[in-house]
């Protein structure tokens, strides 16, 4: 006897309204199915009526956790329709500010992980060691979770010799932190037992059903936007894509931690050779960008995000369309759902962990699920910009 | 004299249960501060000293508060199983000498009873879940009958066990004989106690039944108001039942004698401290893990407890 089991949308595990439609077997989920539909808010139409000095702020709220990725996307954008120069020292800075973003993401993400397996002392001092960070956050931009850092043209706040050493101190105690944790996923049976061999997503599948971002290096496939398509200055800071085989929540725990670990080492990098000079060009605030359009990509810490813009010459975009690694990673967290690892079917339990494991934002996927009527022409203009190698 | 004896034996039963009560919600609170200070984090605070009115204020906020029964309920199972479960669990405290050196009563076999009365207790918890008209509470409470399968028989065999090598099927007389048995051969017997206790506690890593994250809270989701209270308390006294049945096999309750001045008055103190330490040691459990998938803890459960309560039974025969 099968039975219907809605997950959400009101569901302790995520306080997003999603809804995940299985159909189980006793323990065992034998169908299931994802609803976003329940918070869109109609953000890409809003930002035609605004301007591009204003949108940005707007593209800010797409998304809490990844405002500082929509930001830099945004802003790219309308630099390279209106042909603004960005001093390096922004660039440098940008970068900072985009990997302590992805810091205090992933260690979110931790910790709501060890909270959906139950084990509620490692969401707390996840939590607490994030604190770190989002102080080192608010020190930097003024804001702890929402930054409002870049704007067209560079950053607002400049970083100083004294604040550059601090972040550097801070981040060695946080290092050890971190490898302990790592240490933690590695060792403790419960954690390995719980996440081993559960959301199973061959490279195959996840080549075939575009995921993105941790969910893909997960499973082995080594794409990620900063190194196939540099678009700060992540040609010129060495750091290394994390990869691991192993396809399951255990293998994106680890591509998470370490990629901590390797944030850590990329601010280092960019602070000890900030570039002397401006942190901002001069921008008018009314910007009338020639008529065109543009593409930038993002790896957001969720994954890949795309922002897409067309002008026509006036002071506010025609058509803005963004495309959120949540999104992008749906198709394959449907896939995990219904289809286990050979002899190991999805468990009940597996279900949390499995959803929690893409490291979902609803909010943002909504708001694009309903443009999918008229995503034909929209997709293809913005697929043809990226492959002429935008 | 005819007519006071029932009366006074009503009373002792009253004070008897009074006592269990707040012994059952200063357990609570000691184990909700524990497990904060272990997450780096307050705990109860605001009500009374360093919080410890809080459980009591939580169950008079549950009291006071409306009793939800939805729709396609069964009723009566609904309102029953609560009753029952906290009948059940009071019942089975009378026998633990929670005084350290008495129970409210004690029988020749009372340690098989209150096993009986533990199973029975979960025998309830599942028409509890079953009875609500809910997808995510009969899950749970299939999660909680399977569980069953995985700690029950060595939480019986650890009893029994220790029972069959003091000689004696009495609790106050297996506690008499305890006195230095941690050192000995029974602490393989006290681990594997402890384990199967978490279990039937519901408490991490094995809080499969109740799963927040994944079920909700399984088999109780859809209990609200004053069935929810008594829920919480039973599941309190039950803390107060496991522990002190843990401190009277295992770590030694007071000489089954009549107790006189100093020892009389410290029988009780002694025996409150030794059970927070038990406490403490199922909290550091709850606090250190993760949760288990119900496959996975019936696998530890026949792999790795039977076996070793089937040890512990060959070991302490062979001794006794």
């Amino acid at each position: 006897m099968s039975i219907y089991l809605p997950i959400g949308p009101q569901h302790p595990v995520h306080p997003e309204a999603v809804q995940l439609k299985l159909k189980v077997e006793g323990e065992e989920v034998v169908d299931a199915d994802v609803d976003v539909s329940f918070v869109h808010r109609g953000i890409e139409k809003v930002l035609e009526t605004k301007t591009y000095v204003q949108g940005l702020f707007l593209a800010e709220r797409i998304c809490g956790i990844c405002n500082v990725a929509h930001t830099t996307c945004y802003a790219i954008n309308v630099e390279r329709l209106a042909g603004v120069e960005v001093p390096r020292r922004a660039l440098y800075l940008r970068l900072v500010v985009e990997e302590l973003a992805r810091m205090h993401s992933h260690m979110l993400w931790l910790s709501l992980l060890a909270h959906v397996i139950g084990f509620d002392s490692l969401f707390m001092l996840a939590q607490r060691d994030r604190e770190l960070v989002l102080d080192l956050m608010e020190e930097i931009t003024g804001g702890r979770v929402i930054t409002s850092y870049n704007v067209i043209g560079g950053v607002r706040r400049n970083v100083d010799a004294a604040l550059a050493q601090k972040i550097i101190s801070t981040l060695d105690g946080l290092r050890k932190r971190v490898l302990e944790y790592k240490r933690l996923l590695g060792e403790d049976a419960i954690l390995r037992a719980r996440t081993e061999d559960v959301g199973y997503l061959s490279s195959s599948k996840a080549v075939e059903l575009s995921a993105v971002g941790p969910v893909a290096r997960a499973s082995g496939v080594p794409y990620d936007v900063r190194e196939c398509d540099p678009y700060l200055i992540h040609d010129e800071v060495p750091f290394n894509v994390v990869v691991y085989n192993t396809c399951d929540v255990w293998g994106r725990a680890m591509v998470r931690i370490d990629e901590v670990l390797e944030s850590i080492e990329m601010i280092r990098y960019a602070l000890e050779r900030l570039p002397e000079g401006d942190v901002r060009a001069k921008v008018p605030l009314l910007i009338k960008p020639p008529p065109g359009e543009s593409v930038a990509r993002v790896e957001a810490p969720r994954g890949e995000l795309i922002h897409y813009v067309r002008s026509d010459g006036s002071e506010r975009p025609v058509r803005y369309k963004v495309r959120t690694p949540t999104l992008a990673n749906l198709a394959a967290l449907v896939e995990m759902l219904k289809t286990g690892r050979k002899d190991r079917p999805v468990y009940v339990a597996d279900v949390p962990v499995i959803f929690a494991s893409i490291d979902p934002c609803i909010c943002c996927a909504a708001r694009v699920l309903l443009i999918d009527e008229k995503r034909g022409s929209v997709k293809e203009v913005g697929m043809d910009e990226v492959v002429r190698g935008e | 004299m005819i007519v006071l004896e029932p009366l006074l034996r009503f009373v002792q039963a009253l004070a008897y249960l009074l006592y269990t009560l707040l012994l059952a919600l200063l357990l609570e609170w000691f184990d909700r501060k524990l497990i904060a200070k272990f997450q780096n984090r307050v705990g109860p605070h605001y009500t009374g000293p360093a919080g410890i009115l809080q459980p009591l204020a939580d169950v008079l906020k549950l009291l006071s508060k409306e009793s939800v029964v939805p729709e396609g309920t069964d009723r009566l199972m609904f309102t029953l199983s609560p009753l029952l479960a906290f009948t059940i669990i009071c019942t089975a405290t009378a026998f633990v000498p929670l005084l350290g050196y008495r129970g409210l009563v004690s029988l020749e076999g009372d340690v098989i009873l209150v096993l009986a009365l533990l199973t029975l207790y979960l025998l309830v918890i599942y028409t509890a879940g079953a009875s609500s008209s809910s997808r995510f509470s009969l899950i749970g409470a299939t999660r909680a009958a399977l569980m069953l399968l995985g700690f029950e028989i060595p939480l019986m065999l650890s009893c029994l066990s220790v029972a069959a090598s003091s000689g004696s099927f009495r609790i106050s007389e297996i506690a008499a004989k305890a006195q230095p048995r941690l050192l000995g051969i029974h602490a393989l017997g006290f681990l594997v106690y402890l384990v199967a206790a978490q279990a039937e506690l519901d408490r991490q890593p094995f809080d499969i039944p109740e799963a927040e994250t994944e079920i909700v809270s399984g088999w109780l989701v859809e209990y609200s108001g004053w069935r929810l209270a008594i829920f919480r308390l039973s599941k309190d006294i039950e803390l107060v039942l496991l522990t002190g049945l843990a401190v009277a096999l295992f770590i030694g309750g007071g000489p089954n004698v009549p107790l006189q001045g100093f020892e009389l008055a410290i029988a009780t103190p002694v025996f409150l401290i030794k059970q927070l330490l038990v406490v403490f040691i199922l909290s550091l459990i709850r606090a250190s893990f993760g949760r288990l998938r119900i496959d996975q803890f019936i696998g530890v459960g026949w792999r790795a407890l039977i076996p070793a309560s089937f040890l512990y039974l060959v070991i302490a025969a062979l001794v006794a």
